[in-house]
């Protein structure tokens, strides 16, 4: 590639960010803010804040399909089809699984969207800290490596995320899951109110329960609106009432006049200087034209999402990282990790046939951790948590009977005499050097890319929880006054969580670690990786809002260092 | 796992909404093959049977217009053909035509000329034969889930059988219910 001297220059930033999701996003704006020129590289299509979310404003008559997904869709994303996420509704956020096809060598369901804002669009929004029993479990059972940081390394950082994000919840003083700057929590509905009261009691306040911490607005925050109880957020919200890099960080880092932002930009692999030894910069393919080119920084964020991140490290080889950039350790690709969920309980709540809900709230309720903590011992280590909550729907139990006819749509149209009321539970995984990623040749995406393998798999640890996740959550409801209950596991695959994580862990011995405790590479000091990839353990919370923290605990080092002229 | 527990099982997680359809199981029941791609045509000539079939399931009464006035008779083959694999679409054919066979034998007519009580007698029937398998895809099954579907999902469904608030703007999780208050359409 002939590079003349005007483009080098046209092409070097300060920084480059991998990546446009949560964590790249977050990037963009801390780095921007400091002062350093940046350019945040987008594999996908741009999205526009409000005006590209099309049907953020539709009525559900106004989708042809009803919500459903036609045959040519599930033809062209068959992974993406495999669970509930992707839907007539929001189907512009999902990849093309033939495009970008992965190896499974076991069953790995990976949930993508390729496009500015990445999962920060459609993500679930529950935003929970670690707490430092979360930090301390590996060191303390001896599965993976230990955490080289602690609570007190990243609790300023947590205050920092949140009050810039916006998270509304309820303190409540519980250990395993600290309480943060939050905004006015949502309400619990009447259901959930009684079985709050009922399992805190029951259990003497040993387990409680929560409305869920969400990075949905219950009040006006930064100049975006709140939340107006439409539960339609995986469209894309068009008040900017949650966390999204559109909502958020991308305004924040756009007024500084600082970032560049190039969609349609796959990044193929980062430049390593051997004498320098470090980054330069990275090769790009334009997704469009095919076209391949340079940009050039001083430091280089990745951001790409974890397996995304990770295949970029792999594939950046050069003589002196002949295994993968700063894959000296040989941890990278491994130790990949996701929640298991999908089991737990569920059943009837009567006595409230005079109450229903007005509006929608787009949250649900939360337990949080209380298994293998104090003097409760379990035959497996870790523990999980639930989400769930209390809802009354419309009539559906004539399914079985096939009925049909006007009394039988008068009374579709009503809403049924009892709620429903759910615990699912979302359960920690352990690292396992085994379950890993690695780079298939034999396999071209439509870039002519080589294409990830993913081998990875629950076990024994997992399978074990997963028991108590569904009989805890029967006992709970029971001890509720709720009748039917029902226990539940309808299976569960590494990926559907779509929280994966871990395949760059930090530590803070370069033998069995990729990055240090400022999610800096050992072994190349400009290059700093802050997305799920960094976790050397998932916990059983929802990971984003820590990678929040972690990213904009690192820039703020990345750029004292590179002021210092350390990197 | 029996019929029920599987619809419950459908129904839970955050916020579950519940469904009255059967749509969810029957789906996935079937391995899609590449081959099962391409619509095999037919149906448009068939909506004005189905806007009265659905109108059956789904009649006007006294709260709200039936389906065939919700626009379900275009609705659903439209939904066969897009959204259903060549095999299911088959049975919904098939089923179809022996179903309108049956109308002639039975009554001498077709469907479309029968009076209401004849129609729900031919429907009851195959209501009936259905029961016997109703995870069996029949084009009873199939035509009575997309009923329910496009019902609940078009502006008459939503606005006048259930109650339909586009933009809330507000929590409540315990407010009244009053006797005979029709559902949130969502």
């Amino acid at each position: 590639m002939n590079i003349n001297t005007n483009l080098k220059e046209e092409n070097t930033y300060d920084a480059i960010v991998v990546g446009s999701g949560i964590s790249g996003g977050w990037a963009a704006k801390e780095l921007t803010e400091k002062g350093l020129r940046v350019l945040m590289l987008e594999r996908g299509m741009n999205i526009e804040h409000i005006k590209d979310y099309d049907t953020a404003m539709k009525n559900p008559w106004e989708f042809k399909h009803a919500g459903n997904l036609t045959e040519d869709q599930k033809r062209t994303h068959p992974v993406q089809t495999r669970d509930y996420p992707y839907q007539e509704y929001n189907e512009k956020w999902w990849v093309n699984d033939i495009e970008c096809p992965y190896t499974e060598d076991k069953r790995f369901d990976w949930y993508r969207g390729f496009h500015v804002g990445g999962k920060s669009l459609m993500w679930g929004r529950q935003s929970y800290r670690f707490s430092d029993h979360n930090f301390e479990d590996n060191a303390r059972d001896g599965h993976g490596n230990d955490w080289p940081i602690r609570y007190k390394d990243i609790a300023a950082w947590y205050d920092y995320a949140e009050r810039f994000a916006g998270i509304s919840g309820q303190a409540e003083n519980w250990p395993l899951l600290p309480d943060g700057q939050f905004l006015p929590p949502m309400d619990l509905n009447c259901v959930e109110k009684s079985v709050k009261e009922r399992i805190e009691k029951h259990y003497n306040r040993t387990r409680i329960l929560t409305i869920g911490r969400t990075a949905n607005l219950t009040v006006p925050h930064k100049g975006r609106g709140s939340c107006q109880y439409r539960n339609l957020c995986s469209r894309g919200c068009p008040f900017g009432a949650y966390f999204s890099t559109q909502s958020s960080t991308l305004p924040a880092a756009m007024a500084t006049n600082k970032l560049t932002v190039r969609p349609y930009s796959i990044v193929n692999h980062i430049l390593y200087d051997k004498d320098t030894k470090k980054a330069k910069g990275v090769m790009v393919i334009d997704a469009e034209t095919n076209e391949t080119m340079e940009f050039y920084a001083k430091i280089v964020f990745v951001n790409g999402s974890t397996l995304g991140s990770t295949f970029i490290l792999l594939n950046s080889t050069s003589d002196a990282h002949p295994e993968g950039l700063g894959n000296a350790s040989g941890q990278l690709g491994h130790n990949l990790m996701d929640h298991h969920f999908r089991c737990g309980a569920s059943g009837s709540a009567e006595g409230f046939e005079d109450k229903y809900t007005y509006g929608r709230r787009a949250n649900g309720i939360y337990v949080p951790r209380y298994q293998n903590v104090g003097s409760d011992k379990r035959d497996y280590l870790r523990g999980f948590g639930y989400q769930g909550g209390a809802s009354r729907n419309p009539w559906y139990e004539e399914v079985a009977e096939l009925s049909f006819g006007g009394d039988f749509k008068d009374k579709l149209s009503l809403p049924a005499d009892t709620w429903n009321m759910g615990l699912g539970g979302f359960g920690e995984m352990l690292p396992y050097y085994e379950n890993k990623v690695y780079i298939n040749h034999d396999k071209k995406d439509k870039w002519g890319q080589p294409i990830l393998a993913i081998d990875c798999e629950y076990k024994e640890n997992e399978k074990k929880m997963r028991i108590d996740m569904m009989n805890d959550a029967a006992e709970m409801l029971e001890a509720s006054g709720i009748k039917n209950v029902k226990t539940y596991d309808k299976e569960c695959y590494p990926g559907m969580a779509i929280h994966e994580m871990g395949t760059a862990r930090m530590g803070n011995d370069p033998k069995t670690s990729v990055l240090n405790k400022w999610n800096q590479m050992h072994e190349v000091s400009n290059v700093f990786v802050t997305d799920g990839s960094c976790m050397p353990s998932i916990a059983c919370q929802n990971p984003s809002l820590t990678f929040m923290a972690l990213t904009a605990r690192a820039c703020d080092y990345a750029v004292k260092e590179l002021n210092k002229g350390n990197i | 796992m029996d019929r029920r527990k599987a619809i419950k099982n459908i129904a839970i997680g955050l916020g579950g909404v519940l469904s009255a359809t059967t749509i969810g199981v029957l789906v996935k029941d079937f391995v899609l093959t590449d081959a099962a791609a391409n619509s095999t045509g037919l149906l448009t000539a068939e909506e004005a049977f189905l806007a009265e079939f659905s109108d059956v399931l789904i009649p006007t009464t006294k709260s709200s217009p039936g389906a065939k006035a919700a626009g379900v008779g275009t609705f659903i083959p439209m939904m066969i053909a897009e959204c259903y694999p060549t095999d299911i679409q088959e049975i919904f054919k098939n089923g179809m035509k022996s179903f309108q066979e049956k109308c002639v034998t039975s009554f001498g007519k077709d469907f479309q000329a029968l009076s209401v009580e004849e129609r729900i007698k031919m429907v009851e029937e195959a209501r009936k034969e259905s029961l016997v398998d109703i995870k069996k895809p029949s084009f009873f099954i199939l035509a009575r889930d997309l009923s329910i579907l496009g019902y609940f999902s078009s502006e008459i469904g939503c606005t006048q059988a259930r109650a339909y608030l586009p933009v809330p703007g507000r929590f409540d999780g315990s407010a009244e219910y009053k006797p005979g208050q029709k559902a949130w359409a969502t």
